[in-house]
């Protein structure tokens, strides 16, 4: 029997970068919110300047709970879904806030209307076959002043480009119109960041140096970042990268509003016959707990989000808590994002050191950016070159049909080119398909017993093409920095499982096709806010994070103005 | 970095003790007690390998890393204990693939070369491996030759707290600078690469004794 704990105001499912977020306007509004977290709090002397630590044993990026329900995969209904690697839906207070590598990006404006944009400029035909993409319920203009908000308090680093309408070939002068520069300049120049820039003009591109939620420079008590060359994957030992653990999350405890309990592991969310959450069930050191709660915020990793909404069966919701409408899973994006291009130079770039989003973008090739009249695809990718290689990502560098990869004469190579090469990074704007959802596995279950996450990713056509020509661009731009050798994988079809797994409870206006609302609250059940990477209606050329904050933080402010409609 | 202050209310959660634990000998547990001092100097945990598999195991990887003018060879750089570390810590479910795999490429090297892989000639061993990367022995010795490929990448050019990278013998070769807590401008700079650091971070993998902390510089 589950103990039954005191009422509260407010729990939240997850205490990562959504939750994370949203819990400081919360406790900061008198709210008192109760945070059940799978992982615990992890001191810094786990943030290691260690590849093996960070990248191969993956210590920052999963978790125990993690590795207990890692998800199927198939590619058609037909095949049999097996496990692969754990993804990186890290158990710890922070989350994936903790080891992201920190490319604070805002999504383009063009990401919030690619159904009615393409519909405009190019036609129904354009729209790719297959696919549900709507747009999405808010504007650009809406969001902004959110993206203004988060990049002011947990600290970006970078050059704007569009200052209310005035562009500044210095930073991005693709993106939207944006109400104030970065609060810090971006993250160090280097001689490589200036030979990609100085190559992008050669070429013809607009370059920009990337916006990173890294200090640049001491800020709010936290450090300045120390370039060490350990922060993809890994977390940060001086807190200048920043993850909800040093930003937010400490600044909502202030409070005295917020009770953080680590090591819950959240089994099912509770239903009443009106059709309202009443709270959460979970188990924490063996022993079973029930929390209630006026307002339920569930904010995991999107596997997990739409995994605890398909286990809560209930009278009033037969199928899965929000989903009468049979769309929890549905729209379920797997960002496609890659590094297919590389380039090997006759001369040491030195990449080994900084940071990884202390980066050069070019983004002449992403969003709407370019017409696409005849090209076949819509959306486009953005490319990214950046600093950070570690040694034995350094060492198992392709070849470049130069060497064999074993003995003497691979020796004889990687010595002279390990420090030589790099890739770019080519992330398109993804769209949500027919064949793409996510569901609970019929046969594989997790130590308790419930199922795992299930996901079908059929083939796509849009995005490998899209991929496929923007990395042509990025061959270019290698060649015109100095590059002796470029190699170009073409971009196979998929299945696209990427660490930016988004949708599957998606926001939109219609309750027959979206899990949530605009403002990220469920349509069927009042009470019940979902936050995170699973609401995103389509996926921008960019990296999800300050996009998945904005949003969380709008559903909080929704909250607060909203409290007795919604929680009483 | 002088004073580093945990994030974690208490010092220890229950978490490191969790990861601890896990790494206690199992010897440890089965055998009479012992005193705290000798426990601390005692070896690592026994070899996943028998003498002779051991053999074989080097034997493969020295061919893929041999000693040259470049610099020593994968044992040399401790590319074993690495793999018998990662065997006792991370990755036990892996042991019997990589017994199997050995014992495969023994009997793969006899029925075509005429011997034992490790009594076999430099040339010989290649030829062996040639046709097990190129598929044309079996897929399960394919996979197994990819896997140990990458398993002495890692023991090559890790952090030297996991056995390999030995005087940090691989971060020579690939003239990796080297890991450090902070570094400056001019260590980011190309053509001229900064001068190499080679002091050790830690102690051991994480969660035996971390001390990284303490030897930022």
């Amino acid at each position: 029997m589950a103990t039954n704990l005191n009422p509260t105001d407010v729990v939240m499912i997850g205490l990562g970068a959504a939750n994370g977020t949203a819990v400081l306007p919360l406790t900061k509004a008198g709210i008192k919110v109760i945070a059940l977290e799978a992982g615990s709090w992890m001191p810094l002397s786990d943030f290691r300047a260690d590849e093996v630590h960070n990248n191969v044993r993956r210590r920052i990026t999963t978790g125990r709970k993690v590795w207990s329900e890692i998800p199927t995969f198939r590619t058609n209904p037909n095949e049999a879904a097996r496990q692969g690697a754990a993804p990186t839906m890290m158990n710890a207070v922070g989350g994936t806030s903790i080891h992201w590598y920190a490319n604070a990006w805002r999504f383009h404006p063009w990401d919030f209307k690619v159904r009615s944009e393409t519909l405009k400029r190019y036609g129904a035909d354009a729209i790719p076959k297959g696919s549900t993409v709507q747009d999405w319920p808010l504007s650009y203009d809406e969001i902004e002043p959110y993206y203004d908000l988060i990049e002011y308090e947990v600290g970006v680093a970078g050059k704007a480009g569009n200052v209310q309408g005035k562009i500044d070939q210095g930073g991005n002068v693709f993106e939207g119109p944006r109400k104030r520069e970065y609060p810090m300049p971006p993250l160090r120049e280097t001689e490589y960041t200036d030979m990609m820039k100085t190559a992008a003009k050669k070429a013809g591109y607009h370059a920009h140096r990337s916006p990173s939620a890294i200090n640049s420079q001491q800020r709010d008590g936290r450090g300045a970042c120390v370039y060490h060359g350990f922060c993809d994957t890994g977390g940060c030992p001086v807190k200048a990268k920043a993850s909800t653990a040093v930003t937010t999350i400490p600044k909502a405890q202030q409070t005295n509003n917020l009770t953080i309990v680590e090591r819950a592991h959240v089994t099912r969310i509770q239903t009443d016959n009106n059709g309202k959450v009443t709270g959460v069930t979970y188990l924490r050191e063996g022993q079973e707990f029930f929390q209630p709660a006026k307002v339920v915020l569930l904010g995991a990793y999107t596997y997990e989000n739409v995994r605890l909404l398909l286990l809560s069966k209930s009278k009033a919701y037969p199928n899965g808590l929000s989903n009468n409408h049979g769309q929890v899973g549905k729209h379920y994006i797997g960002h496609w994002a890659g590094r297919e291009v590389s380039g090997l130079f006759p001369f040491d770039l030195n990449l080994w050191y900084g940071a990884n989003s202390q980066a050069v973008v070019v983004n002449d090739w992403a969003d709407d950016n370019f017409d696409h009249s005849g090209l076949g695809f819509i959306g486009g990718a953005s490319l990214t070159v950046s600093h950070e290689l570690h040694p034995i990502q350094g060492a198992s560098m392709p070849t470049f049909g130069k060497a064999p990869e074993w003995g003497s004469k691979w020796k004889a190579f990687a010595r002279q080119n390990a420090g030589r090469w790099t890739s770019a990074y080519a992330q398109c704007n993804s769209l949500p398909y027919e064949n793409t959802w996510l569901d609970l596995d019929p046969t594989v279950k997790d130590p308790l017993g419930d199922p795992v996450t299930r996901i079908t990713a059929g083939p796509k056509e849009n995005e490998p093409r899209a991929s496929n020509y923007a990395g042509k661009k990025a061959e270019e731009w290698f060649k015109a920095a100095g590059a002796v050798e470029v190699i170009n994988v073409p971009n196979r079809g998929g299945p696209q499982l990427s660490t930016h797994a988004v949708g599957g409870t998606r926001m939109g206006d219609d309750p027959a096709a979206n899990v949530a609302n605009k403002w990220g609250f469920s349509h069927e059940v009042p009470n019940l806010g979902i936050l995170g990477g699973s609401l995103l209606p389509t996926h921008g050329a960019r990296n999800p994070t300050l996009t998945i904050q904005a949003l969380a933080w709008r559903t909080a402010d929704h909250l607060i103005k909203n409290w007795k409609s919604i929680a009483g | 970095m002088k004073d580093p202050k945990s994030l974690t209310e208490t010092p220890v959660t229950r978490r490191t003790v969790i990861a601890s634990a896990t790494l206690i000998p199992l010897a440890a547990l089965t055998l009479a007690p012992t005193p705290a001092a000798a426990q601390a100097a005692a070896p690592a945990a026994a070899s996943a390998f028998s003498t002779d598999q051991r053999r074989i195991l080097a034997a493969f990887v020295d061919r893929l890393v041999p000693k040259d003018e470049s610099g020593p060879s994968a044992s040399e750089c401790g590319v074993i204990e690495y793999i018998d570390g990662s065997l006792a810590d991370f990755m036990p479910k892996e042991k019997p693939a990589l017994l199997q795999g050995l014992m495969a490429l023994n009997a793969y090297a006899a029925r075509t070369q005429g011997s034992a892989f490790a009594d076999l000639s430099a040339e010989k061993k290649d030829a062996v491996l040639t046709a097990v990367d190129t598929n044309k022995a079996t897929p399960e010795l394919k996979r197994f030759f990819d896997r140990v490929r990458r398993l002495t990448l890692e023991g090559m050019f890790c952090d030297p707290s996991y056995g390999g990278n030995k005087n940090f013998a691989g971060w020579d070769l690939i003239r990796y600078p080297g890991a450090k807590m902070a570094v400056g401008p001019e260590d980011q700079r190309m053509k001229t690469p900064p001068k190499p650091y080679r002091q050790a971070l830690y102690k051991g993998p994480a969660g035996k004794n971390p001390a990284g902390d303490k030897h930022g510089h």
